[in-house]
């Protein structure tokens, strides 16, 4: 077990320098992928959670179902899309845009039924139209909590992206799948470490986001949280 | 593909006694973890309450351990665990769900409105008896919250595990991928359903049963 | 004018609300209601924007139903402040101000002009514009949300329980600030309370409700106080009703004795220095040293300072001053009481009273606190 040889031994191959399985390459494919997966899922997820915390019909139904898709294993996910949609980006893209969506959805409903009620019925009584309201009023103090959720989903997608490896896509997680059939623990390894990299680059991003891109009323209203 | 059904009935008649054998793994894969991790995220907790400012950084390291892609941690503990043991899937799964039950614990423990806290110091309880008096059997709805939360995630990622050779349920996966044949896919996802479900339906009965003056479900954020 | 014609409002699950209530509240004056909480007053408020729809009757704005126009054009003219303000906590105090103006397509600068001239008029720095609601106290976001309320210049004003959740003092310097906007914009305010003190100061006209939005008594502050219409009113009234009335009428109809006339009461002398300002109360008699003056305003004061004055002032008497706090003369005990009497219907007569010995004993311990328990 030497970890610093088995390190030089991955970064060292040339093969991790250019071509296809080179780790720029690599990195690109997984952040396209979870890229593509994440930007689905909020266009599918954001607008409806949005309209079911507004109009509050359907929020018992979301919070059960989110809870509820937990239970989903991804491997199994992956596996049977691709079993029944044949290798490809729009085979794992499926699973992946069902993980994603789940937690914006509920942040989504969350964030807009959080927003102040005296806030809500004030905008309503100076005049404003419940579009205006929407999105003057709710979506602005809903997007810390949309942010979270965006957090969530992606630290979701970039793992079941390593996963979706196995059935032969590209990104990070084909170092970890390819070293471990091959027996070559320097590429697993080396890829699983890039692979936590990614995951806290990504949580930092999002930490950074929350604490610069917020308007600075919204920002300073969750402090004491 | 197109002539292959998603389930083939047979085999699931033939294999009962097997998919038995890789359910009972499975939960204990996934569910001894949330038990360790329980037991764990109480003391941390307790601490947390009682000094406050050791939760600042737990919390940060938690966060960060709670957002790392599973198959990753398992690979990189294969050289002290083993291949295809169950501590190499077990470890990673106990520190998952410690990272979500150190929050829920200490937002329970902090629940405790301020006035009904100082009234109990008011009365004579110590720091430590009151976190045990008060404060712990009311953040019980809560811990269940995480506890419900963090069973359900546990038993969906250990089938991760199968792609470093122990995922209980999750072998179905690899299996039915290499041959082609949807069926066991379909029987394990359908069968990790059924055992978090069960294990839903214990942890909700338990919350009544523990804490019967808790209505509402408390939110979990993760 | 606001008219609430048979209005009612029962819940989808039957409990009602506001059973049938009519009431007109006139253009350009203050109209309270008041009443405890579930006595249907925010309700019937909320009627008038239709953030709530009647379910019997009608609310008629100058004539027109209120029904028959569109919601959110109808609220853009009619100011809305609520308890917590409910201040936009994303938008800059400016731009939360200029509101009704953005939503009625006036463009950026315009409106922020007009904002920022409405900051003023409620009494906040012009540097307040840039601040978010956060970076508010209290009583300073109450302000904005007044100033969000007059921006588009509305003819109508709705406040609900506006100053609530401010301190006592905020409370006091808010009120006095709407009374003093009022004089100058002269709108039509129904205004929500279940503070029968602020419905008494700020009312013109008050509407005491019971539960379900029964009228129990609609009167002027005055009225109110002196004359409730039964038992249940005079209870929500609470006590020293009578002594707070005099807060509503004038100081001027206390008779006072012009400084030149002489500021000697029996061994009590009022000094004044070179301007004409009091200096104090001094006993001749006792050498002792000088005694604060407690002193009102005749002409813009109530008899109730005026009263409070008196009973203050170690020689009983109060010192009128002019807007200069210079003295104009002084008024007794007795002028004052004089004048508490001259406004009241005619007393009965105080059957009884006179046999006290309380009452017998008073002119002898008229001015000397410890001779009135009697020895100790």
């Amino acid at each position: 077990m030497n970890w610093l040889s088995w390190l030089s031994d991955f970064i060292g191959s040339p093969d991790r320098r250019s071509g296809p399985d080179s780790i720029l390459n690599r990195i690109a494919e997984h952040l396209a992928l979870s890229a593509e997966a994440l930007f689905y899922a909020s266009l599918l997820a954001i607008p409806l959670g949005l309209l079911i915390g507004y109009t509050g019909r359907g929020v018992t139904f979301v919070t059960a179902t989110a809870g509820a898709t937990r239970a989903l294993p991804t491997l199994g996910l992956v596996t049977l899309a691709v079993l029944l949609a044949g290798v490809g980006d729009t085979a794992v893209l499926l699973p992946l845009v069902a993980l994603a969506a789940p937690p914006l959805l509920v942040a989504a409903v969350e964030g807009v039924r959080d927003t102040d009620p005296d806030v809500r019925d004030a905008a309503r009584g100076v005049g404003m139209t419940h579009r205006q309201v929407l999105l003057g009023v709710c979506l602005p103090s809903a997007l810390p909590a949309l942010l979270a959720g965006l957090r969530t989903a992606t630290v979701q997608v970039i793992a079941t992206a390593t996963v979706a490896a196995y059935v032969g896509l590209g990104g990070l997680g084909r170092y970890v799948i390819d070293g471990l059939a091959t027996r070559d623990y320097a590429v697993t390894v080396g890829g699983a470490l890039l692979v936590v990299l990614l995951a806290v680059a990504a949580q930092l991003f999002f930490a950074l986001l929350a604490r610069y891109a917020l308007p600075p009323g919204i920002r300073a209203q969750r402090r004491p949280d | 593909m197109d002539d292959e059904p998603l389930v083939r009935w047979y085999w699931i008649g033939d294999h009962l006694g097997y998919l038995g054998g890789l359910l009972a793994d499975h939960a204990v894969i996934a569910l001894v973890p949330v038990l360790i991790g329980l037991l764990l995220a109480l003391p941390l907790g307790l601490a947390c309450a009682r000094f406050p400012r050791l939760y600042q950084p737990l919390a940060a390291v938690f966060n960060i351990v709670y957002a790392l892609p599973s198959l990753a941690v398992f690979v990189v503990l294969i050289p002290y665990t083993g291949l295809a043991t169950r501590a190499t899937v077990m470890i990673p799964l106990t520190f998952y769900a410690l990272a979500v039950l150190l929050p829920t614990t200490v937002d329970g423990l902090r629940a405790v409105p301020e006035p009904v806290r100082q009234a109990a110091t008011a009365m004579g309880y110590g720091p430590w008896h009151r976190l045990a008096a008060v404060e712990l059997p009311a953040s019980v709805p809560y811990l269940v919250a995480g506890v419900r939360v963090a069973a359900v995630s546990s038993i969906s990622l250990a089938s991760v595990g199968a792609l470093v050779g122990r995922g209980g349920l999750g072998y179905l996966f690899i299996d039915g991928f290499q041959r082609t044949f949807p069926t066991p896919i379909v029987a394990g996802i359908v069968l990790i359903a059924v055992l978090a479900l069960a294990t839903d339906v214990v942890l909700v009965t338990a919350r009544r049963l523990l804490a019967p003056w808790a209505v509402r479900e408390k939110a979990v954020t993760r | 004018m606001i008219r609430f014609d048979g209005a009612g409002k029962r819940h989808p699950d039957g409990t009602i609300a506001v059973g049938s209530l009519d009431l007109d509240v006139p253009t350009g004056r203050i109209t309270v209601l008041v009443g405890p909480s579930g006595c249907g007053k925010t309700t019937l408020l909320r009627m008038v924007n239709r953030m709530v729809e009647p379910t019997s009757g009608r609310v008629l704005l100058d004539g027109t139903d209120v029904a028959e126009l569109d919601a959110a054009k109808l609220r853009r003219g009619i100011g809305y402040v609520i308890q917590q303000a409910g201040l936009f906590p994303h938008r800059r105090v400016i731009d939360n101000i200029a509101t009704v103006p953005y939503l009625l397509g006036q463009d950026r600068k315009k409106a922020r002009a007009r904002a920022a001239e409405l900051l003023e008029l409620v009494g906040l720095a012009p540097e307040t514009a840039r601040r978010y609601p956060f970076q508010l106290s209290g009583g300073q976001q109450q302000r904005v949300g007044v100033a969000r309320a007059l921006a588009a210049d509305p003819p109508v004003l709705l406040m609900d329980e506006p100053f609530s959740a401010v301190d006592p003092v905020v409370r006091a310097g808010l009120q006095d600030e709407l009374l003093r906007l009022q004089s100058e914009l002269n709108k039509t305010v129904l205004f929500v309370t279940h503070d029968i003190e602020e419905a008494v100061k700020l009312g013109d006209q008050v509407v005491v409700l019971h539960e379900q939005g029964r009228i129990a008594q609609l009167a002027d502050p005055h009225t109110l106080l002196t004359a409730p219409a039964d038992d249940g009113v005079a209870a929500f009234l609470g006590r020293d009703r009578g002594l707070r009335g005099l807060a509503l009428r004038p100081a001027s109809t206390v008779d006072v004795r012009p400084t030149a006339d002489g500021l000697r009461y029996g061994s009590w002398e009022l000094t004044l220095d070179d301007t004409g300002r009091p200096i104090g109360w001094i006993d001749r008699a006792a050498d002792a040293a000088l005694l604060p003056a407690a002193g009102y305003r005749p002409a813009t004061d109530t008899l109730r300072a005026a009263l409070d004055a008196a009973v203050l002032s170690p020689a009983g008497v109060a010192v009128a001053l002019d807007a200069e706090g210079r003295a104009l003369g002084t008024a007794t005990r007795e002028a004052v009481l004089a004048a508490l009497s001259a406004g009241l219907p005619a007393a009965p007569a105080p059957a009884g009273r006179t046999t006290t010995g309380r009452a017998e004993d008073a002119p002898a311990t008229d001015g000397d606190p410890d001779g009135a328990t009697g020895g100790r």
